[in-house]
C-alpha cells in the first residue's frame, strides 16, 4: 500500500471487558483500501474480539473505531453492513435449513444500499457453490460452508472485510486457490483484515501484520520483520507454539 | 406463473371456497367454525414458530385478550360487532406490543415466560376485583350482537388473510429474512437484516391474528367465560396442529388442522380421559417419530412441498 | 400478623424448594423442559394417599416409596424418549411438546383410575409416626394441633413439609458435591458438549438425574394434599407454572439456587395472600415474567440466556 492512502478503518485506544477478564486492552491500527492486513496473535490476545467489536456483535467499553471517518463504536450491525463492513465467521454460521441460493439471497436483499447488487449465479459458480447452490446448507461440508458464509458476506458489497480463520480447515490446494482469491478482492480495492494461524498463508497473502498480545498491539510491520523481533518471538514461544 | 399466484391459487382458493360451501352442505357449523378458528390459528402460530422460531405457549393469550376486547367494546360502549373484531384485533396488537420484551429470551424461557404472560391476562381479566369492566369470573353475555353466520364469514375474511400472509412470507425476501433470523441470528445481522424489527413484526402478526379470531369467537358463541376463551387448549392445540402438519409452509398448517382435528371430532367428546390419553400419546409420537410435521415424508424425498 | 406471614413464607418456601428442584435438575442436566413435572407430583400426592387408604399408616412412609419408584420410571422414561429426543434438531423446543403429551398421558390415565374428585389426607395423620415414637420412649400422651414457631401456631404438616424438603436439598448438595457421579452431573451440567468429548458417560449422568429429578418431584407431591388441601388429576399442570416461577426465580441450572428461589417465592406468596389476597393467583405469573425480563438468570445465575 501507498503510505499516504487515507485509512479506511482506523482503531484507537480500544478496550473491550468480559466481567473482570480483559479482552481488548487499549488495542490501535489502522487498516488502507487495498489492503490485506493480518492480526495475529497467541489464543486469547484479542484478535476475534476485535473482529467482534469492528463489525458491532459488541460495543466496546473504551477507546474509537472510525470507519470512513465516522466513529462505529457500540452501532448496530446490520447497520454497519449497510454502511459497508462484513465478515466471516471462524465456525461459519449459515441458514441451515435454507438453501445455498436462498442463503446468498437473504443478503442480496437486505445487505445493501444502493448500486446494482451482484450476481447470484456468478459469485457461486466463483467460490465453487454452483453445483450445490439448491441443496441445504447443512448438506455441506465444513470448506463450503466457509465459502457460503463468505459469498454472504460478498454480497453485501463490503468495502471491509474481517476474514475470521477462513483458510482453517482448507486443503493446500484449497489454501493457494483462496489465498489468490483473496488478493484479487483487495487488488478491486477491498480492505481485508485477516485473523489467521497459519502463518504460512498470512505471509503469502498480507502486506503488513499487526501482532497482538493480551489485548493490544506489540508489534505493526511486515511479517517477516515480526519474526525477528524478540517481543514477538516471545510471546509466541513463551505462549503457545501458535505458528 | 410465479410460485405465489400457485399458491393462492392451488391452495387459498380452493381452501376458503370449500369453507364458504361447507355451511349450506353441513348442518354442524359450529364444528365448521371451530375447523376456521383453528386454522387461523396453526397459521397465527406458523407465523412465530414456523418463520422465527419463537414457541407461543401462551398463544391463547392474545386469543383471549381478543375475545374480552370484543366484549367490552360490545358490552360498555354497544359497538357495533365489525368495528368489536377490528378492536380485538387492536387488543391483540397491544398486548403483543406489551409483551415484546419476552422477545429477547430464547427457547424454552420464551415459551414459558408467554405461557406465564397469558395466565398472567386469564386472572387479571377473571379477577372479581374487576367485575366492573370484565365481568370478572362471572362470564360475558353479548346477546345483541348475536349473529354466527356473520361472525362465520368474518372468519373466513380473517383466515384468508392470515393464509394470503404466510403465502406473502413463504415468496418474499422478508419471509426469506425471518427464517434467516431464526436459524441464525447474528448471521442474519451480518446479511444486513434489522433482527429485533424483524421479529417483532412477526410476533405482532401473529398478536393480529389471534387477536382477530378471538373477537369473532366472541361474536360467534357470545357467552363465555375467561376460563373458556383463555384455555390452554387454544394454545397447544394450534402448535400441535401447525407442528403436525409442518411449519414454515402454507400447506403444513392446514393439512394438519385438517387430519387431526378431524380425527379429534370423530374419537368425540363421550369419554375426554380417553381422547386425552390418545391425544397424549399422539402428541409424543409425533415429536419421536415426525418432529418436523408430515410435510417432512415429502421433502425428505426431495420433493418440494409448499 | 406480619410474623406469622413471614415465617409461614418460609415454610411454605422451603416446601417450594422442593417442588422446583427436580425441574431444575433435569433441565440443568439435559437442556429439557420436563412439562410433565407437576403431573409427577401429583403422582407422588396419590402414592400417599395409597399409602394411608390401603396400609393406614403414617403418610411420611410415602416419602422413601415414592422417591425409589420415580427414581426407576424416571430411569427407565430417560432411555425411552430423551436419546431419541436429543438426536432432533432442537431438542429443547420439541421436549416441551413432548413432555405435554406425557403430562396428557399421565392425567388422563389418572382419571381414568381415580376419577375427578378432590382428594385429601387428614393433616393429623401425617406425623404419627413422630408422635408414636416419642409416646413409647417417653411416655405422655400424642400431641396433636399446631406446632408453635415464635409465637405463632402452625399446622404441623407445614413444619413437617418443611423439614422434609431441608433434609432433601442437603441430600441433593451432598449429591452434587461429595459423590463421583455428582461431579460428573455438575460437570455435564456446565458443558454438555465438552463431557461428553472428555468421555463422560452423559447417558448414564443424565438419566440418573432425570430419576432423581422425577423422585424428588414424587416427594414433593407427598406433601401437596396438606400444603394446597386437596388434590385432582388435573392439579399437575398449575404446579409446573408454579415450579417454572420457582426455579427461574433460583436460576434455571442451579439446583441450589431453587433453594432460594423457593423461599423468595414462598415469603411472597403468604406476603400478597395475607395482604392482597384477591391478586395473589397473579403472583407466580408476573414474578416469573418480572424475573425473566429483569434477571433472566435468575437470584443466582451468572450465565445470562438472552436471544
Amino acid at each position: 500500500m501507498s503510505p499516504d492512502t487515507k485509512p479506511i478503518l482506523s482503531v484507537h485506544k480500544l478496550v473491550k471487558r468480559f466481567g473482570g477478564f480483559v479482552a481488548l486492552d487499549g488495542l490501535s491500527f489502522h487498516a488502507a483500501p487495498g489492503e490485506v492486513l493480518g492480526l495475529v496473535g497467541p489464543n486469547g490476545s484479542g484478535k476475534t474480539t476485535a473482529i467482534n467489536v469492528i463489525s458491532g456483535l459488541y460495543a466496546p467499553d473504551g477507546g474509537e473505531v472510525a470507519f470512513d471517518g465516522a466513529s462505529i463504536g457500540g452501532v448496530a450491525s446490520h447497520k454497519l453492513v449497510h454502511r459497508g463492513i462484513n465478515r466471516t465467521f471462524q465456525v461459519p454460521k449459515p441458514f441451515m435449513s435454507l438453501t445455498v441460493r436462498e442463503n446468498v439471497r437473504v443478503a442480496l436483499a437486505y445487505g445493501h444500499i444502493g448500486g446494482a447488487p451482484p450476481a447470484l449465479d456468478a459469485l457461486l459458480d466463483e467460490y465453487r457453490l454452483a453445483s450445490v447452490a439448491d441443496r441445504p446448507a447443512a448438506d455441506l461440508n465444513s470448506a463450503q460452508q466457509k465459502m457460503l458464509d463468505l459469498v454472504r458476506a460478498l454480497a453485501t458489497r463490503p468495502r471491509l472485510l474481517l476474514l475470521d480463520e477462513l483458510a482453517a480447515g482448507l486443503n493446500p490446494a484449497e489454501l493457494d486457490w483462496i489465498a489468490e482469491r483473496i488478493k484479487q478482492l483487495a487488488a478491486g480495492g477491498m480492505s481485508i483484515i485477516v485473523v489467521e494461524h497459519l502463518m504460512g498463508f498470512i505471509e503469502h497473502i498480507t502486506d503488513r501484520v499487526i501482532v497482538l498480545n493480551a489485548g493490544r498491539e506489540i508489534f505493526e510491520g511486515k511479517l517477516a520483520a515480526a519474526v525477528k523481533e524478540p517481543q514477538v518471538i516471545e510471546v509466541f514461544l513463551g505462549g503457545e507454539h501458535a505458528a | 406463473m410465479p410460485n405465489a399466484v400457485k399458491h393462492v391459487l392451488f391452495i387459498l382458493v380452493p381452501l376458503i371456497a370449500v369453507f364458504a360451501v361447507l355451511p349450506g352442505l353441513y348442518q354442524n357449523h359450529l364444528l365448521l367454525f371451530n375447523f376456521v378458528t383453528f386454522l387461523i390459528l396453526a397459521q397465527g402460530v406458523n407465523i412465530i414458530y414456523g418463520f422465527t422460531g419463537y414457541l407461543p405457549f401462551g398463544y391463547v393469550g392474545f386469543f383471549g385478550a381478543g375475545a374480552y376486547g370484543f366484549a367490552v367494546l360490545v358490552m360498555h360502549y354497544q359497538s357495533p360487532a365489525l368495528v368489536a373484531v377490528l378492536a380485538a384485533g387492536l387488543v391483540g396488537v397491544l398486548l403483543g406490543l406489551l409483551l415484546t420484551p419476552l422477545l429477547r429470551l430464547s427457547g424454552a424461557y420464551f415459551a414459558i415466560a408467554n405461557l406465564a404472560a397469558s395466565l398472567a391476562v386469564l386472572h387479571l381479566v377473571a379477577n372479581p376485583a374487576l367485575e366492573g369492566i370484565t365481568k370478572g369470573p362471572y362470564g360475558v353475555s353479548l346477546t345483541g350482537t348475536f349473529n354466527p353466520s356473520h361472525a362465520y364469514y368474518a372468519a373466513l375474511v380473517v383466515l384468508t388473510l392470515t393464509v394470503g400472509g404466510v403465502v406473502f412470507l413463504k415468496n418474499s425476501s422478508f419471509g426469506l429474512a425471518l427464517q434467516a433470523v431464526r436459524e441464525d441470528s447474528v448471521s442474519a445481522s451480518m446479511a444486513g437484516v434489522n433482527v429485533v424489527k424483524m421479529r417483532i413484526a412477526a410476533w405482532l402478526a401473529s398478536a393480529l391474528v389471534a387477536g382477530l379470531a378471538g373477537g369473532i369467537y366472541a361474536w360467534y358463541v357470545s357467552v363465555f367465560y375467561p376460563d373458556n376463551v383463555f384455555s390452554g387448549e387454544f394454545s397447544i392445540f394450534a402448535i400441535v396442529f401447525a407442528l403436525f402438519g409442518g411449519v414454515a409452509t402454507i400447506s403444513g398448517p392446514i393439512i394438519g388442522v385438517l387430519i387431526l382435528y378431524g380425527v379429534y371430532n370423530l374419537i368425540g367428546f363421550t369419554t375426554p380421559q380417553y381422547f386425552q390419553l390418545i391425544y397424549g400419546l399422539l402428541i409424543m409420537g409425533l415429536v419421536l417419530f415426525l418432529p418436523a410435521g408430515l410435510v417432512s415424508l415429502a421433502t425428505r424425498r426431495g420433493w418440494h412441498v409448499p | 400478623m406480619l410474623t406469622y406471614a413471614l415465617v409461614a413464607g418460609v415454610l411454605f418456601g422451603l416446601y417450594f424448594s422442593l417442588v422446583g428442584m427436580g425441574l431444575n435438575l433435569v433441565f440443568g442436566v439435559m437442556r429439557i423442559v420436563n412439562l410433565a413435572h407437576g403431573d409427577v407430583l401429583m403422582l407422588g400426592a396419590f402414592v400417599a394417599l395409597g399409602v394411608v387408604a390401603l396400609a393406614g399408616i403414617d403418610p411420611l412412609f410415602a416419602v422413601p416409596l415414592a422417591f425409589m419408584v420415580f427414581l426407576l420410571v424416571g430411569m427407565l422414561l430417560y432411555w425411552v424418549l430423551v436419546p431419541r429426543l436429543q438426536g432432533s434438531a432442537n431438542p429443547e423446543m420439541l421436549s416441551i411438546i413432548l413432555f405435554f403429551g406425557l403430562s396428557q398421558v399421565v392425567e388422563a390415565i389418572t382419571t381414568i383410575f381415580a376419577g375427578t374428585s378432590e382428594r385429601s389426607i387428614q393433616s393429623r395423620l401425617l406425623g404419627t409416626v413422630f408422635s408414636t415414637i416419642k409416646v413409647q420412649l417417653f411416655g405422655g400422651k400424642p400431641e396433636t394441633g399446631p406446632i408453635r414457631i415464635l409465637g405463632q401456631g402452625f399446622p404441623a404438616p407445614w413444619v413437617i413439609a418443611a423439614g422434609t424438603s431441608l433434609v432433601a436439598i442437603g441430600l441433593v448438595y451432598v449429591y452434587l458435591y461429595r459423590t463421583r457421579l455428582g461431579t460428573l452431573t455438575r460437570a455435564v451440567m456446565s458443558r454438555r458438549d465438552e463431557a461428553l468429548a472428555s468421555g463422560i458417560d452423559v447417558d448414564r449422568v443424565s438419566a440418573a438425574a432425570f430419576g432423581i429429578g422425577l423422585g424428588l418431584a414424587a416427594v414433593a407431591g407427598v406433601f401437596a394434599p396438606f400444603m394446597f388441601g386437596s388434590i385432582t388429576p388435573a392439579f399437575g399442570a398449575d404446579a409446573t407454572v408454579t415450579s417454572f416461577a420457582i426455579v427461574v426465580l433460583g436460576s434455571l441450572g442451579n439446583p441450589l439456587g431453587t433453594a432460594l428461589g423457593g423461599v423468595v417465592y414462598g415469603v411472597c406468596y403468604m406476603l400478597v395472600q395475607t395482604y392482597l389476597s384477591s391478586w395473589a393467583d397473579l403472583l407466580p405469573y408476573v414474578l416469573l415474567i418480572l424475573i425473566l425480563l429483569l434477571r433472566p438468570s435468575g437470584l443466582l445465575g451468572r450465565r445470562v440466556r438472552v436471544a
